[in-house]
């Protein structure tokens, strides 16, 4: 555990000053979404509504029903944490997962290509469009929020261009015009009906995700340039290679989703993946991802997802409000990002 | 099944048991119920997944379906918000599932993507009945029923309307389309365009989409206005987009006849703008609340063995004549 969430980058780029004592404040906050999963889960299982005896929270399909509804935001989530602990933003995704969906359906549909051509080129596009929107913001030194933003409207515009204003429906057999029936598997659940598809793809891509930021060069590089982008470039560190890196990989994550989407609703819109973006953004702050940069963890980013998902959910199972549900979300949120400040500052570390 | 493996001493007894029950699902099958459960003063908890609240014609459509249940002492109706979003909407019915509710209503923000969560509904035993949108497949086999007006018929009555009484001389139509991509959206104008065509001397010179919003009516109305100042009559795709074009059409100083689409109750809404004489007419969409929860009575109360698979409710036309009378409604 105590891999996940390191704040110092270890060997040749000692980035960010290590904190000489471990206050208990920086333990909760190190560990806060799993922290705070653990208290939704409990709260769930209090509130849950019961049928003969049974908790309908803990009922294993809707155990599933949780975790297969956040697996899209889920490994978006996974690329943002990326992006933010090098300090940056990435508010294009949702677009790409929209336009990743629409290509997915397209190539299949209209364009008669088979399923790996198709899944292979729009994980390439994804990368590429990522990839692009960090060159320019490391190139010409432009805020990431605003080049994203632009990512975000191009995005949206090449999915409309693309569907032709359409929404494409994937029909599935043998032929001209027709998806293979093996794309439906993401849509599907596995063992027994208790393990979606959706949610395989999540968890494999957050495990390979944490590998590669914990155990890698890489993952080393991303932490120090995201604690003190000077220092990193003085130690050797190639800065603008890692900050175009972290996009493709956010690029990656959302084609990634845009394929899952269309494999999961039979569908590509230009539409899809509205405000995912802000989703994700949530679910890495909550999972204790500071956006100063620096500090992350990959498996807090899975934990605040999950919790998220699990909120919602026993919100509905009450018949609560959706404002509600809104209400709770921002509050979390705001809890999340205050015990952060607090421990920069206790750690004199505020900016 | 299980309960044979487990004690062979109950085997005949239970064998009996089953005997019996099957005879009696065989004499009984011409008039099962659709739901076994069903009771003249049974408690049942309707779910309804709603496809976006933020849009003042389905917060309508709520409305009405809560006046509807509030007068049947049996039922409780839960709402959900699908906040425009599949995957939102799908875990919504996924939940409604495992809650296990007596009758699942849905408007479903696109067809295909939530098929699968209306089967599963189905395969689990809940009856779906469809309002307003529909999934892919057939009522009355693949979800128990549709109720809802017909996008396409409801906007070529607006274009017939344009083509005779509104442009009987012919001129400029304009357009404004929902969110592009969007069924409805792509329904009501290719309704409308084919509607005027009934008159060869109308053009339809413009059609910007709007996305259903009245700020981004009232921009795309200005410019059009703009590039084609001569525009007689402008079809707008829903209430919102004909209130924002009329802002646009006020600002540019024009008398432009605006047909509205939904013809929404309230202060806000179209029939009062058709009241005061601000629009030309707007076509309502009928929600179906009523029919739903009298459909839902016929299931849940009544044992019925079979419901209409569909309902369509037919648009009125609210015009200057009938407005104000609509208004007292």
């Amino acid at each position: 555990m105590s891999e996940e969430s390191t704040s110092v980058a270890s060997g040749p780029v000692a980035a960010v000053p290590a904190p000489v004592h471990r206050d208990p404040l920086a333990l909760i906050v190190r560990f806060q979404s799993l922290i705070g999963l653990v208290l939704v889960a409990i709260g769930g299982v209090i509130l849950s509504p019961r049928r003969h005896g049974e908790i309908l929270f803990l009922a294993p399909d809707n155990m599933a029903n949780i975790v297969r509804a956040v697996s899209e935001t889920g490994i978006i989530a996974i690329g943002m944490t990326f992006v933010i602990i090098t300090a940056g933003i990435d508010l294009s995704v949702g677009a790409v997962l929209g336009l990743s969906s629409v290509v997915t359906a397209t190539m299949m549909i209209s364009g008669g290509f088979g399923l790996i051509p198709t899944i292979l080129a729009v994980l390439v596009m994804g990368t590429a469009f990522g990839a692009i929107q960090g060159t320019i913001s490391s190139r010409f030194r432009l805020e990431p929020f605003i080049v994203t933003l632009a990512g975000l409207q191009a995005a949206r515009g090449l999915a409309l261009v693309v569907s032709g204003n359409q929404y494409i429906n994937i029909s599935y057999g043998d032929g001209p015009g027709l998806a293979p029936p093996v794309f439906a598997v993401l849509g599907e659940r596995l063992f027994n009906n208790t393990v979606p598809v959706a949610t395989i793809v999540f968890i494999a891509f957050a495990a390979i995700a944490t590998v590669v930021l914990n155990t890698t060069r890489f993952g080393r590089y991303v932490f120090a340039v995201g604690g003190n982008e000077r220092a990193a470039r003085i130690s050797g560190v190639p800065v603008s290679m890692v900050k175009i890196s972290v996009y493709a990989i956010t690029g990656f994550a959302s084609a990634l989703a845009g394929i899952v989407h269309a494999g999961q609703f039979n569908f590509g819109s230009a539409n899809d993946g509205m405000g995912y973006e802000l989703t994700a953004i949530a679910a890495v702050v909550i999972g204790g991802t500071s956006l100063f940069g620096g500090a992350g963890s990959m498996v807090g980013t899975v934990a605040g997802t999950i919790m998220l998902g699990a909120l919602a959910n026993i919100l509905q199972l009450n018949n609560i409000t959706p404002a509600m549900q809104l209400l709770a979300t921002a509050a979390i949120i705001v809890l999340a990002a205050v015990l952060q400040s607090l421990v920069r500052r206790r750690e004199g570390l505020g900016r | 099944m299980r309960t044979i493996e487990r004690g062979s001493w109950r085997a005949l007894q239970v064998g009996l048991l089953a005997g019996t029950c099957l005879c009696m699902v065989g004499t009984a099958e011409a008039a099962d119920p659709m739901v076994k459960a069903c009771a003249k003063d049974g408690q049942f908890i309707i779910g309804f997944s709603q496809a976006n609240n933020a849009e003042p014609y389905r917060q309508h459509v709520n409305d009405e379906l809560t006046a509807a249940v509030k007068a049947v002492p049996q039922f409780t109706l839960q709402i959900a918000d699908g906040a425009g979003n599949v995957n939102t909407q799908t875990s919504q019915v996924d939940n409604f599932i495992t809650q296990k509710v007596d009758l699942l209503l849905i408007s479903p923000f696109e067809a295909a993507p939530l098929t699968p969560a209306v089967k599963r509904a189905m395969d689990a035993g809940i009856p779906v009945i469809e309002l307003d949108r529909k999934t892919v497949g057939d009522p009355g086999k693949d979800y128990t029923a549709f109720i809802g007006g017909d996008n396409y018929k409801i906007a070529m009555e607006a274009g017939k309307y344009t083509a005779k009484t509104l442009l009987p001389d012919g001129g400029e139509a304009a357009v404004l389309e929902g969110l592009p991509s969007s069924t409805p959206a792509v329904e009501r104008l290719n309704g409308f365009k084919d509607g005027v065509k009934e008159n060869a001397k109308i053009e339809v010179v413009a059609e910007q989409a709007a996305d259903w919003l009245p700020d981004k009516a009232q921009t795309a109305f200005s410019a059009m206005l703009q590039a084609h100042p001569d525009i007689k009559v402008l079809y707008a795709s829903n209430d919102m987009m004909a209130a924002g074009a009329l802002l646009a059409a006020k600002g540019a100083g024009k008398q432009v006849q605006i047909i509205g689409t939904d013809g929404l109750p309230g202060p806000a809404g179209g029939i009062q703008a058709v009241a005061k004489g601000d629009w030309a007419a707007t076509f309502t969409y009928p929600t179906g609340g009523k029919e739903a929860i009298e459909m839902a009575k016929s299931i849940l109360l009544d044992c019925a063995s079979s419901v209409e698979p569909t309902v369509t409710v037919d648009t009125t036309a609210i015009t200057a004549e009938n407005a104000k009378q609509m208004m007292g409604n």
